[in-house]
């Protein structure tokens, strides 16, 4: 296949590479067992954490981000959904989807505290005779219930869509 | 889907009208031109040696005809060195034009559906907006016209061609390898083979067997028509006098004795009645009578030959009775055709 | 509106069925996949749908209760069929001239757009092109007629992995766009990914239908020790798999149901999902009578 014309209007070259006008580029892990939309939310968070996204960013048009990872459209929607339900993102009509808020939102002393907390732990697991593999399945396991009960109780009345991360 | 996509659509009937029959003109000429190449090719090489033979043969004639006075030797000589040269190429130029309607009926007849069917481009186009019957229909009756005409057109070419040789009497328009290439049957053998062809390609579904098919199913029609059919569309007259007027059809002949059939002109009963009653004879073939012929030896002996025959002025009549059931053959058959694609489940 | 609506429609050749009792209604707006092993019924299902074939038993309706196969079936339909069928002597630019006639609605600009940006000269025979542009053409073709519903019959079946890529994401920008998509597909590696509604074939029948996200939802993977296997026997279990001392049951049930002690429940993907029906060829999981997002799933007869 010849190469085509990248542009500035929104058209897709063959090479698949998206239009300017987008600060990021999203990319896809099959392998890794996420699901495809959460690898979207995540890949958003972490370019927000590195500051490659700054409120105001464009977030990739939903036809640009199908089109170069081949991947189902509600995907993509879902991804964006998460994110606004999130308060990172926020929807212009007509316009496309735009960063709206940082990451950074827990103060500085309650990281401190979280982190010796979780040090806390750490030497206990450690303690116990857990390895390192065995602290991670356990910690992903608590993770995964977690965040299962929150949401089964906040969403009442809907299907669970369910955590699908897989297990170590 | 949300709002955040705008399907980029025109607006759409609920029952929309027909796409326009006219479209399809186009689409059947791309599709099927280099087979309607072919045919203006063949069509053409043949046409050319028409004209180039006939303008020759024309020629000839009318020299013969200002031959004076008619009935000196040397006037005799140059009849028989006319028939003798431009006889023989017509008679072969007819032969070979007998197979024009069979292979344009298999090569542009037989393609149309057998080869959508064949590669299985019929899933395409039976699915576009236009509609399945609706674009055999419009394809099938395009390409009829087409060939039709050109054969038609043909006919008249060959008709001028083949004149003067009615004219010295070297055949006549009955003779049944020249009556389907004038008038209006040429044109209607032409419709009639790419009517079978149409349906022989979608009934065997393969380009190749179906172009087999056709040329055979095409032969033996032709082959029935004119040695059995042709003869009996009006019920023959029958005379007993030995000589038919010029341009007559002998149909058959037979001998009678007394009022009662005896046997057939030709044939072995004929053979056995010669060799009883007229010793041997002279060994010259039936039917010539001269003195000592068996034919005169037959009549000594009590028998009377008469003949079924066509008179010539019924030559327009038979082409138009012709026309007409080849025509409503073909029709049937592209309708078997049509009737075919609009049930044919994939 | 459903595009694709079926009753009790079945389709025999001969004495054989190749598809019975299947009752269908695929909701406009997602990327189906049909699913299936060889000889399932996948195509004789497209073909009805698209009107190719005729019922033996049932009915079909499209885009909200259209007859498949009327004039506005086909108006609002393109159905690129095994094997992507253009006219092999036409060059590409005949084939948008053809197509053009053939339909009411053809955006021709797009067309030649998109064989630019494709990089298939209108001049090229559609017979020189390689697997993937007669595949891309024949898409082209489809699109530029502006449907409300794609059908794709084993679309990518023949080609090459950088072709099939880019086949599927002009499909999958096409559904951005607003055009429903229904594809029968082979490989169940991509179909979580590319589809968002799946309805699984087996035998001419259907076993699995419904969205996705609900599929996933409604079965679980639990894992626990061999010998406590037959003990579950109640709940409804798809399939098991078991070692000497592990087994895995794939079970029917959300993230609600209890999970016994002892026993650890993981979530499955789409692929695993498929594979254990299709190993299960008694097992169903096809929506109950409400339709739309939010109805449960229920088991047929096992």
């Amino acid at each position: 296949m010849g190469s085509g014309p990248g542009g500035g209007d929104g058209k897709i070259a063959p090479s698949g590479r998206v239009a300017a006008g987008s600060a990021i580029e999203f990319r896809l892990d099959p392998g890794s067992g996420v699901p495809t939309y959460l690898q979207l939310v995540q890949q958003v968070e972490h370019a927000l954490r590195l500051g490659y996204l700054k409120p105001g960013d464009q977030l990739p048009k939903v036809r640009d981000v199908v089109a170069s990872l081949a991947i189902n459209p509600n995907t993509v929607l879902k991804a964006y959904k998460e994110l606004e339900t999130k308060g990172l993102t926020a929807g212009r009509p007509g316009q496309g989807t735009f960063i709206q808020a940082t990451l950074s939102q827990v103060a500085l002393p309650e990281l401190t505290g979280l982190r010796r907390s979780l040090s806390g732990w750490l030497a206990a697991a450690d303690g116990a005779g857990l390895d390192r593999d065995g602290m991670v399945a356990l910690f992903s396991s608590a993770l995964r219930d977690f965040y299962e009960r929150r949401r089964g109780s906040r969403t009442r009345g809907s299907p669970a869509s369910g955590e699908t991360e897989g297990v170590a | 889907m949300t709002a955040l996509t705008v399907p980029a659509r025109a607006e759409r009937d609920v029952s929309p009208r027909p796409v326009p029959w006219r479209r399809m003109a186009w689409v059947t000429w791309r599709q099927h031109r280099i087979a309607l190449a072919g045919v203006a090719a063949l069509l053409g090489a043949f046409a050319v040696y028409l004209e180039l033979s006939g303008l020759q043969m024309h020629h000839a004639y009318a020299a013969l005809i200002a031959c004076h006075p008619a009935d000196s030797t040397a006037c005799q000589d140059a009849g028989a060195l006319f028939t003798g040269s431009y006889g023989i190429k017509g008679v072969i130029a007819a032969i070979l034009l007998q197979a024009v309607p069979a292979l344009i009926g298999a090569f542009i007849g037989a393609p149309v559906l057998g080869r959508e069917m064949e590669t299985g481009t019929f899933r395409y186009a039976w699915t576009q907006g236009f509609g399945r019957w609706r674009w055999a229909l419009a394809k099938l009756v395009l390409l009829a016209a087409v060939v039709t005409a050109a054969a038609g057109a043909f006919s008249l070419l060959f008709s001028w061609y083949f004149q003067p040789l009615f004219a010295v009497g070297y055949t006549i328009p009955f003779t049944p390898m020249v009556f389907d290439l004038r008038g209006v049957a040429f044109a209607a053998w032409t419709l009639t083979a790419f009517a079978i062809g149409a349906l022989a390609g979608m009934l065997i579904r393969r380009v190749v067997p179906a172009i087999a098919a056709t040329l055979a199913g095409y032969a033996g029609l032709a082959f029935a028509a004119g040695l059995f059919l042709r003869q009996y569309y009006t019920t023959p007259l029958v005379t007993n006098k030995p000589d038919l007027p010029g341009s007559a059809w002998a149909v058959s002949q037979w001998y009678a004795k007394d009022g009662k059939f005896a046997f057939p002109a030709r044939g072995s009963q004929l053979v056995d009645a010669v060799m009883q009653l007229c010793h041997g004879g002279t060994g010259r073939g039936p039917g010539i009578s001269g003195p000592g012929s068996p034919a005169q030896c037959l009549t000594q002996h009590g028998y009377t030959l008469w003949t079924n025959y066509q008179p010539g002025s019924r030559f327009w009549p038979f082409q138009w009775i012709e026309g007409g059931w080849l025509l409503a053959l073909s029709v049937l058959l592209i309708a078997v055709t049509i009737w075919l694609v609009r049930r044919r489940a994939a | 509106m459903n595009v694709v609506e079926t009753s009790g429609l079945g389709k025999r050749y001969g004495r054989t069925w190749a598809l019975r009792e299947c009752a269908l209604a695929i909701p406009a707006g997602h990327v189906t996949a049909l699913v299936g092993p060889n000889g399932a019924g996948k195509t004789t299902l497209l073909n009805l749908a698209v009107g190719l074939a005729e019922p033996s038993a049932g009915a079909v309706t499209v885009l909200g209760g259209v007859p498949a196969g009327s004039p506005a079936a086909l108006d609002g339909i393109a159905f690129v069929a095994q094997d992507a069928p253009v006219y092999k002597n036409l060059s590409a630019g005949d084939m948008l001239h053809v197509t053009g006639n053939l339909n009411h609605r053809f955006d021709r600009a797009y067309a030649q757009d998109r064989l630019a940006e494709l990089g298939i000269p209108l001049k090229q025979k559609a017979g020189r092109m390689s697997g993937g542009q007669q595949a891309q053409l024949a898409l082209t073709l489809a699109l530029a007629r502006r449907p409300r519903l794609l059908v794709l019959d084993e679309p990518v079946a023949m080609l090459d992995p950088i072709a099939r890529h880019d086949f599927m994401a002009t499909v999958l920008a096409a559904a951005a766009d607003g055009v429903s998509v229904l594809l029968s597909s082979h490989v169940l590696a991509e179909l979580e990914r590319v589809a968002d509604y799946l309805i699984l074939l087996s035998k001419g029948r259907v076993q699995v239908a419904g969205q996705v996200e609900d599929l996933l939802a409604a079965h679980r993977m639990l894992s626990g020790p061999a010998g406590e296997a037959d003990r579950y026997a109640d709940r409804p279990v798809v399939h098991v798999r078991r070692g000497e001392a592990q087994a895995h049951l794939l079970v029917r049930a959300g993230a609600q149901n209890p999970v016994p002690d002892g026993w650890e429940a993981h979530p499955v993907g789409l692929e695993e999902l498929v594979l254990a029906y299709l190993r299960e060829p008694g097992a169903a999981a096809l929506p109950g009578p409400a339709r739309g997002r939010g109805a449960t799933m229920t088991e047929v007869a096992r």
